[in-house]
């Protein structure tokens, strides 16, 4: 089946689902908004998936107001065709259970997880039931995402409930990789079942890093604090959540922001791509103990970080996206500076290229490496380098234009390798393909103003909104579903590890245990962008919350005009 | 007289071996663009390290022991060690094997520890340890024995002056084998794989602190001091009997050129995997075995 269009889409769901399929909601050509039942949905999502879509995420929330009971939102993306397309099933209140889709989608676990963890919904024929976001302290039958639970809820600690790891299968011991260890520069827990030096399988348990971010959004802050917010869920990407939040709003209100606006934020979007690739780069050389490679990149890397801070204030955490635009111009002095600066990081990131590329100590440390084959990592719905190095062309920047890219000339890398050697390759390349998008955005930028939509009015409730940007990692998708108030009802963050770390375990399999830090820091994973969603801390001597009065008054302090 | 020397030659030992940690540590910072320790930052840590308490964290006597035994057995063999290629106080009481025997205990002392930490990663370590030990120590062997072969005799002193005595095939094959192996005697990147920072947390050593770990530094750099010595004293035993003070200031002077080979090549590689390293080390305990082979030959 070759299914090209949005309408082609809509026919099939309707003929193949019958009364299964409930209705569409009317949006533009590159989004499908379809209704469907709840017994119908895992028909639904099979043909979606037959029709060559890419599973993205599971969106699930609270719907009981509207008297709906609980809703469950699957993505898919068709990436030739930059459709992207998502069907909501609707289950009462009384009986809130799904059908899961693992059995056809094995990455839909997590999503399913997460759900079950924070709504209280039940997944029928969900392969592994295990806690995934909810610490194991938390009590039972207390689901956090729930309209009735304040974000600031901290019930007494559950007693005996331990997380049970699987046991080690026989002939293998169990050497624990976290929840803090070398390798790992955020917390997480590998427990890896080694044979010897062979690793034989392994358990992944997470989410220890929890902040409560979309909740504490979803009930006490307002569309334009969100931003700076989004852009604190990670330390490396932060503009790409703040522009993803965002867009994904300006979707769902159908605001057009100018084209200048849309300019800096490509700007700002690609100095994080150098900025974060060249510290992977850094960080995998010294995963495989080759510290020279680490010193060399992150000096290069330092000087991304004056530019950023010459243009923002801040070397990370830039705090230029606002709804409706950006806050700051980048002025021709400004855009000099970047230039120069590029010239520098481009002649000297050939050297250190060239210094890597030859050295055939790398190529034994990483060629043939945490290999995934093609097909796998279709199944696993890889995104970002990861997938680029197994030969899957996919780049929302491609497939799904937003912001300034349908204007930018520039390539994406993809090699066959299917290794560790081939994101780094991907990643070394791309650092190139960045410098030339920023300096095309500096001579293309046109001059129209404003730089930041005023917001008329408020926004309509129950709009939907769903935006993807390409992060240094992958692919990031938020979904917003707008509220009755200043704030949104549903706001959803997918960060590219999100998809890419389950698929990690795939990779360890029956390769040596000197390289579980290099295959688990090819996906270049980032914890706290995975990890956002939890209401509270529980861990006991770790309650502290970002007041809501702190987080006000350092959003006022950068709002516009004040 | 004779227990002057050995005293002597130990002092030397003890004073100047954290030193060229200290070198090391500078000449890879500066490679790397950074501005590094200064040079006497390994006594500095040494002396850190030995006013802390001393922590038993495993609890049981072994592994309290095995520091105080892997840092007494290289004292002892340092104490072997001829001075300006006249014969130790010992040398009636030892020769080469006792040498080597003494080396390999201090090496298994640190594996006797690791294992009695009961840690996971340290048990790793001490598996890749040991086979490090398996197939690095025949390398040593066999240059001292090359030298016996070539001397006709077990005495420390004339096994030594014997390596280097005539310079024919043997002593070249000999000579590159050690030199490529050197990198591996001194544990330093791309071998320094039982430690191995990032994936095992420095192995063996994860569990000791305080007194006991320092006295493994300790023991870590005069061993390394003695492999460079090895090559000074040894193969390159050109300085024939100069006198005491100068033919320490020369193999002072070919150790610190060690040191500084050693630090290009450590910030030049990235580690290698054990399965890898053992490929290599196997190939060179061949090409030892092929130059002792000459060396009886009388080539």
């Amino acid at each position: 089946m070759d299914l090209k269009q949005k309408q082609e889409l809509l026919k099939l769901l309707r003929a193949e689902l019958k009364d299964g399929f409930l209705g569409e909601e009317p949006s533009g050509e590159n989004r499908l908004w379809a209704e469907v039942k709840r017994e119908a949905l895992v028909r639904a999502a099979e043909l979606l998936l037959q029709a060559g879509g890419r599973y993205q995420v599971g969106i699930g929330y609270d719907a009981r107001k509207s008297g709906k009971g609980f809703a469950l939102i699957h993505s898919f993306a068709f990436d030739r065709d930059g459709l992207i397309a998502a069907i909501r099933a609707f289950a009462p209140a009384e009986d809130p259970e799904f059908d899961s889709l693992t059995p056809i989608i094995p990455g839909a676990g997590w999503s399913e997880r997460e759900y079950q963890d924070l709504l209280g919904l039940r997944f029928k024929n969900l392969s592994n039931g295990k806690r995934l976001v909810l610490s194991d302290d938390w009590p039972e039958g207390i689901y956090p995402l729930r309209a009735d639970i304040p974000y600031d809820l901290m019930p007494p600690s559950a007693e005996e409930v331990a997380f049970r790891l699987e046991q080690a299968p026989p002939g293998t011991t169990v050497i624990p990789f976290g929840p803090f260890h070398a390798s790992l520069h955020e917390p997480a827990h590998f427990s890896v079942f080694v044979d010897g030096e062979n690793i034989k399988g392994c358990e992944y348990r997470g989410f220890m890093v929890h902040r409560g971010i979309e909740k504490l959004a979803q009930t006490e802050l307002t569309y334009n604090d969100i931003p700076f917010l989004a852009e604190r869920i990670c330390g490396i990407c932060g503009s790409v959540h703040s522009v993803n939040y965002a867009q994904a709003v300006e979707a769902a209100s159908g605001l057009k922001i100018s084209r200048r606006a849309e300019f800096i934020r490509v700007v700002l979007l690609e100095l994080e791509r150098l900025h974060s690739h060249l510290l992977w780069l850094g960080v995998a050389g010294h995963l495989i103990g080759y510290d020279t490679v680490f010193m060399q990149a992150w000096r290069i890397r330092e000087k991304i970080m004056w530019l950023a801070e010459s243009l923002t204030g801040n070397r990370k955490t830039y705090g230029m996206v606002i709804i409706g635009g950006v806050r700051r111009d980048i002025t021709s002095d400004q855009a000099e500076n970047i230039k120069r600066v590029l010239g520098e990081v481009e002649k000297e990131m050939l050297q250190l290229e060239k210094a890597i590329i030859k050295d055939k100590t790398i190529q034994r440390r990483m060629r043939g490496v945490g290999y995934l084959s093609r097909e796998e990592a279709i199944r696993w719905n890889l995104v970002g380098p990861v997938a680029r190095a197994r030969g899957l062309a996919l780049d929302s920047r491609k497939d799904h234009p937003y912001a300034a890219y349908d204007e930018l000339v520039f390539d994406v890398p993809v090699v066959e390798d299917g290794d560790v050697w081939g994101t780094m390759v991907v990643r070394i390349k791309e650092v190139y393909e960045a410098i030339r998008i920023i300096r095309q955005c500096l001579d293309k930028m046109p001059a129209d103003r404003p730089l930041a939509l005023e917001l008329e009015g408020p926004i309509p409730p129950g709009k939907q909104g769903l935006s993807v940007v390409e992060a240094p990692r992958g692919e990031a998708v938020h979904y917003v579903l707008t509220g009755d108030g200043q704030q949104p009802e549903r706001w959803r963050v997918r960060a590219p590890t999100y998809p890419n770390l389950q698929a990690v375990p795939a990779m360890l399999l029956d390769n040596k245990l000197a390289d579980f830090p290099i295959i688990v820091g090819s996906i270049d994973p980032c914890i706290s962008c995975t990890d956002r969603v939890l209401v509270v801390e529980l861990r006991s001597n770790s309650k502290r919350l970002l007041k809501k009065e702190e987080l006000e008054s350092i959003s006022r302090k950068m709002r516009p005009g004040k | 007289m004779k227990a002057a020397v050995v005293t002597l030659n130990l002092l030397y030992f003890l004073a100047l071996a954290p030193l060229f940690e200290g070198v090391m540590r500078k000449l890879t910072a500066r490679i790397q663009s950074r501005q590094g320790p200064p040079v006497y930052q390994p006594y500095l840590d040494l002396a850190k390290l030995i006013g802390k308490d001393n922590f038993n964290s495993a609890g049981n006597w072994v592994f309290r022991l095995a520091p105080l035994l892997a840092f007494s057995s290289v004292l002892a063999a340092l104490s072997l060690l001829p001075v300006a290629g006249r014969a130790s106080w010992f040398s009636g009481a030892s020769d080469l094997m006792t040498l080597i025997y003494l080396l390999t205990l201090s090496g298994f002392s640190l594996l006797l520890g690791a294992l009695a930490s009961g840690n996971a990663f340290s048990a790793v370590g001490a598996s890749r340890e040991m086979m490090t030990i398996v197939m690095l120590e025949p390398v040593l062997a066999m240059s001292l024995i090359l030298g016996a072969v070539k001397s006709g005799s077990f005495s420390l002193a004339a096994a030594l002056s014997g390596i280097g005595g005539t310079k024919g095939v043997s002593y070249f094959l000999m000579l590159s084998v050690y030199l490529l192996a050197l990198q591996a005697f001194v544990s330093r990147q791309p071998f320094d794989i039982p430690e191995a920072e990032v994936e095992i947390l420095e192995g063996p050593y994860l569990e000791y602190s305080g007194p006991n770990y320092a006295l493994f530094r300790y023991t870590l750099n005069l061993k390394r001091m003695f492999y460079s010595w090895l090559l000074a004293a040894g193969f390159l035993n050109f300085f024939g009997s100069p006198g005491l003070i100068l033919s320490l200031v020369l193999q002072t002077a070919v150790i610190l050129v060690v040191c500084v080979v050693v630090s290009v090549i450590g910030a030049t590689h990235p580690r290698f995997r054990i399965d890898q390293a053992l490929k290599y080390y196997a190939v060179l305990v061949l090409l030892a075995l092929v130059a002792v082979g000459f060396g009886v030959k009388g080539f």
